[in-house]
């Protein structure tokens, strides 16, 4: 199954042309990083997946269905509210500042969204809760506040915290790039645990082991474009773009 | 060394004094508590969604919240005051009479008097001075809400909606919480201005502590009334910035 599609997707800020025609599919399973230079759109094209923006023109599907057709800034057609809301549900996200609520222990963080979502009682949510956190290796700090815990830790926990309402697919936006880099493995090895489980995967990132070792299909995107994509190997020993090939060069 | 009696004579006959003026000025300092405390809870609630309609993508909810915030921020409170006291009432009645109870027959011409026979009748003093302070604190409340709810990282409210939480939910359970502890020192800082500033109900002849004060030192021709009086302001502000204190430190209990 394909379990995100985009049909010529485009976003503007103002003047600023940041997605220009993307199209992508990403098919069950797979993980698929996205590279490429700083303001190139990664972001933005992960958070109009989810609609965190909201797109100017093109097509999103979900699980094959229709979520959002828009065209010059107007909403075309859209998913009934009900399929909306549960295909935005197959879709968890995490993010560079982790952005764990600060006001919620750690276990509140994790049974948030299950309780006030979902309509779970406490305990389903803390039983899930407990289960994801033991996944993430955080168990021992259900009880804690987020601010005590390292920055690996709080994106462990964020990942859990996404994981809990049990989306199909993970949007992942530069995940350790706020980190110290003595953190960033425990981070990296959660995230090969879940590729391994065949969690589908779409991942900003910059660290080109982990879409060696990781990703089934790596996009270089830059300004606003999918510039060159590929197995990751033949992408990092042999690009095809010039800007490709700068883009490895400069960060290698 | 007979200066030196005098003047324990002098501070012992002043102390009695204000021993006897103690009963007066603590019966009208409840009434300075009363209507501070019944204002800023009010003004509190009112506060809060005026912050949250002048932060709203609704363009009517936006003007409209901003509009009052500026026409009460824009203008004295003592006129504020005056107008909910004297002159709202008055102009209502006109209005009614003029136009509804002239072409109705009289039907609505409770509603003109409604204000001034009910709630806000000349001997009801008290409900116009806690409705004028509610509404004049509520706008400067609303901007230090504003002020700390957009304080919070927007990464919150966009974990909170990636996670499939509404902008609602999102506001009361994640956003609005995490900003109480930012607000609490300009709320308090606000809080100790309207304790001071109810001292202007004393216009309309309310019988707060000052104007129980002021009739005092009229009626037994003495100034030293406004030395208890103001310690037992001060004793208030005190309260009350010990109280917000001891508040910050509970809510700070997360980081
Ligand atoms: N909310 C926004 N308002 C205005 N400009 C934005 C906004 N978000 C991103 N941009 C701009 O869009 C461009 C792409 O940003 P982004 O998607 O974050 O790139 P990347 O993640 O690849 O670094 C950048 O030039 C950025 O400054
Ligand atoms: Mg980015």
């Amino acid at each position: 199954m394909t379990m995100i599609r985009t049909e010529k997707i485009n976003k503007s800020f103002g003047g600023l042309h940041v997605l220009r025609d993307i199209s992508v599919s990403v098919e069950q399973g797979e993980v698929i990083c996205i590279i490429g230079p700083s303001g190139g759109g990664k972001s933005t094209f992960l958070r109009s997946l989810n609609q965190l923006e909201k797109i100017d023109s093109g097509k999103i599907f979900v699980e094959e269905q229709l979520l959002l057709h828009r065209d010059k800034h107007t909403t075309v057609r859209r998913a009934d509210k009900e399929t909306y809301q549960r295909l935005l549900l197959e879709m968890g996200m995490v993010f560079q500042q982790f952005n764990l609520f600060g006001h919620k222990t750690v276990l509140e963080n994790v049974t948030l969204a299950p309780m006030r979502v979902k309509k779970m009682t406490k305990a389903q949510a803390e039983e899930i809760g407990y289960a994801l956190l033991d996944k993430v290796g955080l168990r021992e700090k259900a009880n804690e506040y987020p601010a005590k815990l390292s920055g690996g830790q709080q994106q462990r926990v964020a990942i859990a915290r996404a994981l809990a309402m049990e989306p199909k697919t993970m949007l992942f936006d530069e995940p350790t790039s706020a980190l110290d880099p003595e953190l960033v493995g425990d981070v990296l090895s959660v995230m090969k645990q879940l590729a391994e489980e065949g969690m589908t995967m779409l991942v900003v990132t910059h660290e080109m082991g982990f879409a060696r070792e990781a990703a089934d299909r790596v996009l270089f995107m830059a300004d606003g474009m999918i510039a060159e994509q590929g197995p990751p190997e033949a992408l990092f020993t042999n690009p095809q773009n010039e800007r490709t090939r700068q883009f490895l060069t400069s960060i290698l | 060394m007979v200066w030196y009696l005098q003047l324990w004579a002098t501070i012992y006959e002043g102390l009695e004094k204000i021993w006897v003026w103690t009963p007066a000025l603590l019966s009208s300092t409840v009434v300075t508590l009363e209507l501070t405390i019944a204002s800023v809870t009010t003004a509190l609630v009112l506060g809060v969604f005026l912050a949250l309609g002048k932060i709203s993508r609704n363009r009517v909810v936006k003007s409209v919240t901003s509009a009052y915030v500026f026409f009460f921020r824009g203008t004295p409170l003592m006129m504020q005051l005056f107008f909910v006291y004297y002159a709202f009432p008055r102009m209502l009645m006109e209005l009614v009479n003029n136009t509804v109870a002239l072409q109705t027959g009289g039907s609505w011409a409770w509603l003109g008097t409604f204000f001034i026979e009910g709630p806000l009748s000349m001997e009801n003093r008290f409900f116009a001075a806690y409705l004028a302070f509610s509404l004049n604190i509520a706008a400067y409340l609303a901007e230090i809400i504003r002020a700390a709810i957009q304080s919070i990282p927007k990464g919150q409210m966009e974990a909170a909606k990636s996670l499939g939480l509404s902008y609602h939910q999102g506001m009361a359970l994640i956003v609005l919480p995490q900003s109480y502890r930012r607000m609490i020192p300009p709320v308090c800082n606000e809080f100790v201005m309207v304790l001071k500033d109810t001292s202007l109900v004393s216009t309309i002849s309310l019988m707060d502590l000052t104007f129980q004060t002021s009739m005092i030192a009229t009626n037994q021709v003495s100034t030293l009334v406004y030395l208890p009086a103001m310690v037992i302001y001060l004793i208030m502000s005190a309260a009350l910035t010990i109280l917000f204190n001891g508040l910050e430190k509970k809510l700070s209990k997360y980081d």
